[in-house]
């Protein structure tokens, strides 16, 4: 126990000097100040983060600019996963209707979300519902692909046990292939996250008028490098937080996977 | 004649005739003939093991007698009927467990009956007694994961037993245990029986094991499998491994059996 508390904190301290390392080296090269005009130091960076929470960048304070990007990317989210995993593990389970979906979905699958955006912009205008859209297809197609292959992938004798117990069809769907399949689902959402978070990133830097993208592309506009970095690390911060809570979620529903918990 | 025709037809309850099962060779074509003219009746309430060396079809048989396959000629019946599908009736216990990782051991234990709809008290208490029954008192809550090879094998069992069926099919259970657990369950094996009296079938390929559990072993022949001798084991319980009448009877059947590599 006292060793595993150790190894943490080793851990730790690996971390916090590889952040420490970076930012000294970016303090130093900020300090030539040629080298400052494209590029501000990193307290100069964090400074502007606070101030921004107080002092509004556009029409919102950060905290506002935050939960308008945030908003976009739930509503996306939460709409390709409920989608998502019951298209993937209807295609995975039921073989008809596989053959009718598969070959269209691997179609359509490859597609990156960014060639997407035109043709969003054209359907649903530049409004919140384009940004909804991208999200969605940003997160659908990993979450169908891994909703599909759990559901594709339940082991044999597993459904055999159930059918002897007396399971029929409907129960087999809910009460085996679901289950089954929360690994890989997990899996699925892990990918999901960060495809949906870079979308909703990628459709604010296209067209917008608040959230962190737009932080950064008006950065951009008005030559404004610390913006620009206030942006990127709250698009990095926020991004990191999201995984971790989604491997939280994917702890919880999967714990009879994992020893010792 | 009449009376005595009605009780054989009593006593037996299931009943193989002239069954033959073949798979398609994928690769070289042609077809692969893994069971030829089997007959076996199996004798209601008796401990039948079915022996024979590795490889050479038990499983195939097992399968086929649950209702997982169809034999390709022949037919099996149970108390007169058909067999066509898994069924309720017939329980099976896996060689590779087969129990749901998702689920806890009460879950698990319970699974066929809150399939039919058994409510909750009902079920708990019924799984219960075969969780007790099985020695696995204080695990209910556990999931597959926490506990050993040889527990994991015990839900198998009550999970089984718990469902009430008329004839457990048992698929080499102890294959993938150690030697001494082996032997542990060998004798709890014997124990739940004589508990709950059902029609077991058996297989294994370990001819101690076979002689140690058996009321009747039926030694299965090389593919195409069929039935090669047949031995009533009348040695009293509990049996010992070095008792001279045991090592006779182990003796005359490894002379009998085919030897592969």
């Amino acid at each position: 126990m006292l060793e595993r508390k150790a190894k943490m904190w080793q851990k730790i301290a690996a971390a916090a000097v590889s952040f420490a390392l970076l930012i000294l080296i970016w303090q130093l090269a900020a300090m030539n100040p040629q080298f400052s005009q494209v590029m501000p130091g990193p307290f100069a960076v964090l400074q502007k983060f606070f101030v921004s929470f107080v002092e509004p960048i556009g029409k919102n304070v950060m905290l506002q600019h935050m939960l308008i990007t945030l908003s976009r990317w739930a509503a996306g989210f939460i709409a390709a996963t409920i989608l998502g995993i019951a298209l993937g593990l209807t295609m995975g389970w039921y073989r008809g209707f596989e053959a009718f979906m598969r070959p269209l979905f691997e179609l359509v699958r490859p597609i990156p979300t960014l060639a997407w955006i035109p043709l969003v912009i054209l359907w649903c205008g530049i409004g919140e519902l384009a940004k909804y859209v991208l999200v969605f297809i940003g997160a659908f197609m990993s979450i169908v692909q891994n909703a599909y292959h759990g559901a594709k992938s339940v082991d044999r004798t597993i459904v055999n046990a159930a059918r002897m117990l007396g399971c029929n069809d409907r129960q087999m769907f809910f009460t085996i292939v679901i289950p089954a399949s929360v690994p890989a689902i997990s899996a699925g959402l892990q990918i999901g996250v960060a495809s949906a978070w870079s979308s909703v990133v990628a459709a604010e830097l296209v067209r917008s008028s608040s959230g962190v993208g737009w932080i950064v592309v008006t950065g951009q506009q008005n030559n404004n490098m610390t913006q620009i970095l206030v942006g990127i690390l709250v698009i990095a911060v926020i991004g990191l937080l999201l995984a971790l809570l989604i491997r939280r979620v994917e702890d919880v529903l999967c714990r009879w996977n994992k020893r010792g918990r | 004649m009449q009376m005595e025709q009605t009780r054989k037809i009593e006593k037996n309850i299931i009943t193989l005739e002239h069954v033959d099962k073949e798979f398609e060779k994928v690769k070289e074509g042609g077809v692969f003939e893994v069971v030829k003219d089997l007959n076996i009746k199996v004798r209601e309430n008796e401990f039948l093991v079915l022996f024979g060396p590795g490889q050479c079809g038990k499983t195939t048989i097992l399968n086929m007698i649950a209702g997982f396959e169809e034999p390709t000629a022949g037919t099996i019946r149970m108390k007169g009927e058909k067999i066509n599908g898994p069924d309720p009736s017939r329980g099976m216990v896996f060689q590779n467990l087969a129990i749901f990782p998702w689920l806890t051991v009460m879950g698990n234990v319970e699974y066929g009956l809150r399939m039919k709809g058994v409510d909750k008290k009902t079920r708990r208490e019924k799984a219960q007694y075969y969780i007790d029954l099985v020695g696995l008192k204080g695990f209910e809550n556990h999931y597959p994961i926490q506990i050993s090879g040889g527990m994991k094998q015990r839900v198998g069992i009550a999970r089984a037993y718990c469902n009430e069926p008329d004839v457990i099919l048992m698929d080499e259970p102890f294959g993938a245990l150690d030697a001494q657990t082996r032997y542990l369950m060998q004798d709890e094996i014997i124990r739940i029986w004589e508990a709950e009296k059902r029609t077991v079938i058996f297989v294994t390929n370990n001819i101690e094991e076979a002689v140690y559990v058996a009321d009747r072993i039926i030694v299965i022949r090389n593919c195409p499998t069929n039935v090669k001798a047949e031995y009533e084991i009348n040695l009293p319980r509990p049996r010992s491994y070095i008792d001279p009448d045991f090592l006779k009877l182990r003796r005359e059947i490894n002379n009998v059996v085919d030897h592969t590599l």
